[in-house]
């Protein structure tokens, strides 16, 4: 019975933040619509930011990624792209793309310890681009050497294996602008670029994924960022601005000591750690999302790829959350000690162990009295339905304020996806979730294998 | 037992019920988008013609017309647009004639009643519109609407409206002012706004520096970066001895970006300001100045605690000719630390740069540098620095 | 009444000497002309167009047909050339709507306006009606009759922008082409080698100092003029533009007439 009480409750708190979602999906249409971005994309009053691009094994998505990224439309910026010694051609199919040269004595003015640089490449061609090339050191270190180097206030971290919309950087420097004392961090919205067509680097027409494990991710990310991140936003409990494609700070991520390397999960690490700082510095600050800036990311298509990620996510969280246990339920962290740390431990760390038991105890009950399998029904319809329904709510929210998606096939095929997402790739996400903490506690560290596709492939098997 | 089941199964004929609904809902939203998108699109095919007999005879003197026929709501909606889009990418007369021709259609008129509907979401669409359209009249509606609301990312909307339409400076000095008064430091963003103004900007510009209210002098200094308005200097001299940090900073910047003539004591003052903003925006004015008199002042700040001062002193000595060049040369020998870091990292970046050149002159000047380099350093030995670059003491802030 | 004159086969050379002579008979006063064609020629087109016509504006107008091409012309004694074009496309509308498949193509122009009205020109106009392959109703200019064209390739995302352009330049009589992006840009510049290059710095593929770079390495003749025509106002931008030798710089909102300006400074 408590399992079912247990599910319930996770249930409305789910709605609860949905809910939010909604009362503020309304605004941000609006917002979006009546924006105008163009006068401000040429602006020189818009702050300069540095876009800062890890890039591991890289080579064969590197170059669209960078033409991606110097086209976009900001007024004032540099593209930093950091190779975390790759043991690929990533390094070299950019400096003969982009004529680059190794700078002599460049200036380094950061101090956060990282592993050491092996040189700096630029082309007075490009003013705008660097390439780092440095000693591996895993994506916070060269999310760090890239702050080391970076010269403008802002700096946004973004993923090798990620295209930016044009407006993107623009909408999120818009919504910085709009409060620039306190907000120290954006996130923007994460989509699956799997199945649209990409032309010169950027989405040239939006449809759902081929395949089926992107179509599952595509669900899921549209959940959490729609009906998840605006909510939590709204309560500024946001606990993760995501790795893909997010805005900071400098001053503040530098006053938190920089990216923390060793662990996955380093993108939900420095919101923490931000949190903590600035409230237990007392100062007002915004943790934000912003949905409307859009980075479209390439999904894992293989059972082996996306098992080793989710993993990782594992991994990476029950880290975070036994680091900063400290936070918990303490009110000196107000919304996020109270709230979102309890949250994400008790429904989202702890998640996949309530729902095993709970389902075992059931199906044990059930074993000694068979009278009860209306029990067990009861409990599966609960969960599916009330998931079910999160899935329409974060449709309906992306119909409102997005539609991304035009065809009416989409919604059909999205619909069923959102239905069949129960029949085993939700369980599999629980079973891999404990695979992360068992991962965890036998101190295995390891990344796993990641493999990327071109994007010309990717456009073509679309 | 049966209770806890009963809440249970609320609990499911409740999902069940929002399912259902949510799931119409989705089709009907759909598929009435995707109709309304297909008209809209039949529209503006049918009014080509129009289209383009309007950019044809957009100049020409005569009045344009109106589209022909009755045109149906989403009709005029699909033409206003259009037009809208020409009003935002055109100046002078062109614009003129086509918030004529919105005037004329009627669509100024309706948008003014929308203003007053009961709907937010109808109100924010016919305000966004006016300020499209560049309509007057609705300013003080739309001031009113600004002074009412809470301050959020829509506020921006209305106030952006309200500075295209305006027809005289207070109207746009009252926006800001209620802008600013939710105490946010969006000096940047309003002062964005401010130049969306189809009025003259200096004299703004003028009426802002001159503002008791420190912010709005804030978003004037904002402003002025990129525009050359001459009359305003005296003012900015005035600004210059201002008490506030920030408008001390922005004010001198913006001084010495003019090139100025500086009598020396206010140099000494201003490289000793305590706000590091101040000293490295006067050591950066420096070197274009050619006050080579200044080069000690130059080479003393060479150790200044900030990054940016060390940076754009070592910048100016190097534009000072050779008495700064040979200036600089000495403190990167004898000096220690971040001075000489600081010196030798430009010392080298002069090297590097005029290798490139051909022309005379900078042969000339490049085979004195050579000497002077070569004086301190001897002949054909690379400078080295000592890697690890990172020690320069943190500092972020630029 | 107005009259009609109908001639016949024979005759065809003359109609544009007629047309000329009767136009320079009213030389002091202002004449609208267009140009219509219509494919498939269909039955009655002339009095239906007369009819229209009459009702519509009210005024003395005058059709005549040049019967071996079908080609209808329409002359709108006292009409300026704006009233002419608002004219032409009400007519095109109520051809389309009362005739199935009707393709009208128009061209017009005024006298006295940009060119005399000899026999060539109004023959010139009348071919290039029927032999059009936009659908578009057409202005036909001066430069159009001198046939001495620069070649401007417009490089724009905006669908808005690029259309008021090319309008607008081939009006002036510019031969002009449209790319949407960067790269699509660079290609067109290579294979068609236009005069001047008038570009957003804010392009798909590729854009800013990376693609006035491009444009200038490409192996042409002559490498284009450059003339920026953008959103973007930053300072430090628009300096490097000038250093890596870009003609001309406007910021958008941009005034037509100083773009023209600017444009033909580039060609002299």
């Amino acid at each position: 019975m408590v399992a079912i009480y247990y599910v319930m409750i996770v249930n409305i708190l789910y709605f609860a933040i949905m809910g939010l979602s909604y009362r503020n999906i309304s605004t941000i249409f609006r917002r979006s619509k009546y924006s105008s971005y163009n006068t401000l994309s040429g602006s020189e009053l818009v702050p300069s930011v540095s876009l800062l691009v890890p890039a591991y094994n890289e080579e064969l998505t590197i170059i669209e990624n960078v033409y991606c990224l110097m086209t976009l439309n900001y007024p004032n910026y540099e593209v930093i792209v950091i190779n975390d010694g790759s043991s690929d051609e990533t390094l070299s199919v950019l400096i003969s793309e982009f004529k680059l040269e190794k700078m002599s004595n460049p200036e380094i003015r950061g101090t956060i310890e990282t592993n050491d640089m092996r040189g700096i490449y630029h082309n007075p061609d490009y003013p705008q681009l660097f390439i780092i090339d440095k000693v591996n050191g895993g994506k916070a270190d060269s999310l760090n050497a890239g702050i080391n180097f970076s010269h403008y206030p802002l700096i946004s971290s973004i993923d090798a294996d990620s295209l930016l919309e044009k407006d993107a950087l623009i909408r999120m420097a818009r919504m910085y602008m709009e409060n620039p004392e306190e907000m120290v961090a954006i996130g923007g919205d994460v989509r699956i670029a799997n199945g649209c067509l990409i032309e010169n680097g950027a989405v040239k027409k939006v449809s759902l994924p081929r395949k089926i494990w992107p179509m599952f991710q595509s669900i899921e990310y549209l959940k959490a960022f729609l009906g998840g991140r605006i909510g939590w936003s709204h309560i500024n409990g946001l606990v993760i601005v995501s790795g893909a494609f997010g805005l900071f700070r400098k001053d503040y991520v530098i006053a938190v000591g920089g990216y923390r390397g060793g662990y996955p999960g380093e993108d939900m690490n420095i919101i923490i750690k931000l949190h903590r700082y600035m409230l237990s510095h007392k100062l007002p600050y915004k943790v934000a999302f912003c949905p409307e800036a859009v980075c479209w990311t390439q999904a894992p298509d293989s059972y082996k790829i996306i098992s080793n990620q989710r993993m990782r996510w594992g991994r990476g969280n029950l880290k975070n959350m036994i680091e900063n246990r400290g936070m918990l339920f303490n009110p000196k962290y107000k919304v996020m000690g109270m709230i979102t740390m309890p949250y994400n431990v008790l429904f989202e760390t702890f998640n996949p162990y309530f729902r095993i038991t709970g389902l075992l105890a059931l199906i044990g009950y059930t074993l000694l009295d068979m009278t009860h399998w209306r029990i067990l029904l009861t409990f599966f319809l609960l969960n599916f339905l009330s998931g079910y329904l999160l899935s329409v709510g974060a449709i309906i929210l992306e119909e409102i304020a997005f539609r991304r998606f035009k065809k009416l096939s989409d919604l059909w095929k999205m619909l069923l996806f959102s239905a069949l997402k129960f029949a085993g790739y939700h369980q599999l996400g629980v079973i891999w979730r404990v695979q992360g903490h068992i991962q965890y506690l036998r101190k295995n560290n390891s990344w796993g294998a990641m493999t990327r596709q071109s994007w010309k492939e990717e456009s073509k098997t679309a | 037992m049966f209770s806890h089941l009963m809440v249970a199964y609320i609990f499911i004929y409740v999902c069940l019920g929002l399912i259902g609904l949510g799931v119409v809902l989705l089709f009907q939203m759909k598929i009435s988008h995707n109709k309304e998108q297909k008209r809209r699109e039949m529209y503006e095919q049918k009014h080509h013609d129009y289209f383009m007999y309007i950019q044809a005879h957009i100049e020409d003197k005569g009045a344009l017309r109106l589209p022909p026929g009755k045109l149906k709501p989403l009709e005029r909606k699909v033409i206003q647009d259009k037009y809208m889009e020409w009003i935002e990418q055109f100046k002078g007369e062109y614009r003129t004639h086509l918030i004529q021709l919105c005037r004329d259609a009627g669509f100024v008129e309706a948008d003014l009643k929308g203003l007053s509907s009961f709907r937010f979401g109808r109100r924010l669409e016919a305000a966004y519109r006016l300020g499209g359209m560049r309509a007057e009249e609705a300013v003080p509606a739309l001031l009113q609407m600004l002074q009412k609301g809470k301050y959020t990312s829509l506020s921006i909307v209305i106030a952006r409206s309200i500075a295209k339409s305006a027809e005289n400076a207070e109207d746009v000095l009252t926006m800001l002012r209620s802008l600013l008064s939710h105490g946010k430091p969006i000096h940047h963003l309003a002062a964005d706004i401010m130049l969306e103004t189809g009025l003259d900007a200096s004299s703004i510009l003028m009426k802002l520096l001159d503002d008791s209210d420190p912010a709005l002098v804030k978003v004037g200094l904002v402003a002025m970066w990129g525009q050359a308005v001459p009359e305003v200097m005296p003012v900015l001299g005035r600004l210059v001895g201002s008490e506030e940090k920030d408008v001390r900073a922005e004010a001198v910047k913006l001084y010495l970006s003019s090139n100025p003539a500086l009598k020396d004591e206010t140099i000494v003052q201003l490289m000793s300001d305590r706000d590091w903003e101040v000293r490295a925006a006067a050591a950066k004015a420096l070197g274009p100045l050619h006050a080579a008199g200044s080069i000690p002042l130059l080479v003393k700040s060479l150790q200044d605690a900030n990054w940016r001062v060390r940076h754009n002193s070592a910048e100016s000595l190097a534009a000072l000719g050779e008495a700064g060049f040979e200036a600089l040369c000495q403190a990167a020998l004898s000096g220690a630390g971040i001075q000489r870091e600081a010196a030798l990292q430009r010392i080298e970046l002069v090297m590097e740069k005029v290798e490139e050149h051909s022309a005379i002159e900078q042969m000339v000047a490049y085979n004195k540098n050579r000497l002077i380099h070569d004086r301190y350093f001897g002949v054909k030995q690379p400078i080295r620095r000592v890697t690890g670059v990172a020690a320069v003491g943190g500092d972020y802030t630029a | 009444m107005p009259q009609s004159v109908t001639l016949q086969r024979e005759q065809k050379t003359d109609v544009y000497h007629n047309l000329g002579e009767r136009l320079k008979e009213t030389s002091r006063e202002l004449c609208g002309i267009m140009f219509l064609y219509c494919s498939g020629n269909p039955p009655q087109l002339e009095s239906r167009v007369r009819d229209f016509l009459q009702h519509e504006s009210g005024l003395e107008i005058e059709v005549l047909k040049d019967s071996s091409t079908q080609t209808l012309a329409i002359l709108l004694p006292g009409f300026t050339l704006d009233a002419t074009h608002y004219q032409a496309l009400l007519l095109k509308q109520y051809l389309q709507e009362t005739m199935e498949d009707a393709d009208p193509r128009i061209t017009l122009t005024v006298f006295p306006g940009q060119v005399d009205p000899t026999p060539g020109v109004l023959k010139q106009m009348s071919e290039s009606t029927r032999l059009s392959t936009s659908s578009d109703i057409h202005i036909f200019t001066k430069e159009e009759a001198i046939q001495e064209p620069g070649r401007i390739l417009i490089v724009d995302n905006d669908d808005t922008i690029r259309e008021f352009l090319t309008i607008r330049l081939k009006m002036q009589g510019f031969e002009t082409l449209e790319a949407l992006d960067g790269t699509s840009a660079l290609e067109l510049i290579e294979k068609w080698e236009p005069d001047l290059v008038l570009t957003e710095l804010n392009l798909y593929g590729i854009d800013g100092l990376p693609f006035i770079h491009q444009i200038q390495q490409l192996p042409v003749e002559n490498t284009p003029k450059i003339v920026v025509l953008t959103e973007q106002r930053v300072e430090r931008t628009i300096s490097q533009c000038f250093k890596n030798g870009v003609d001309d710089y406007v910021t958008k909102p941009f005034s037509p007439v100083e773009l023209d300006a600017r444009i033909h400074r580039c060609f002299h």
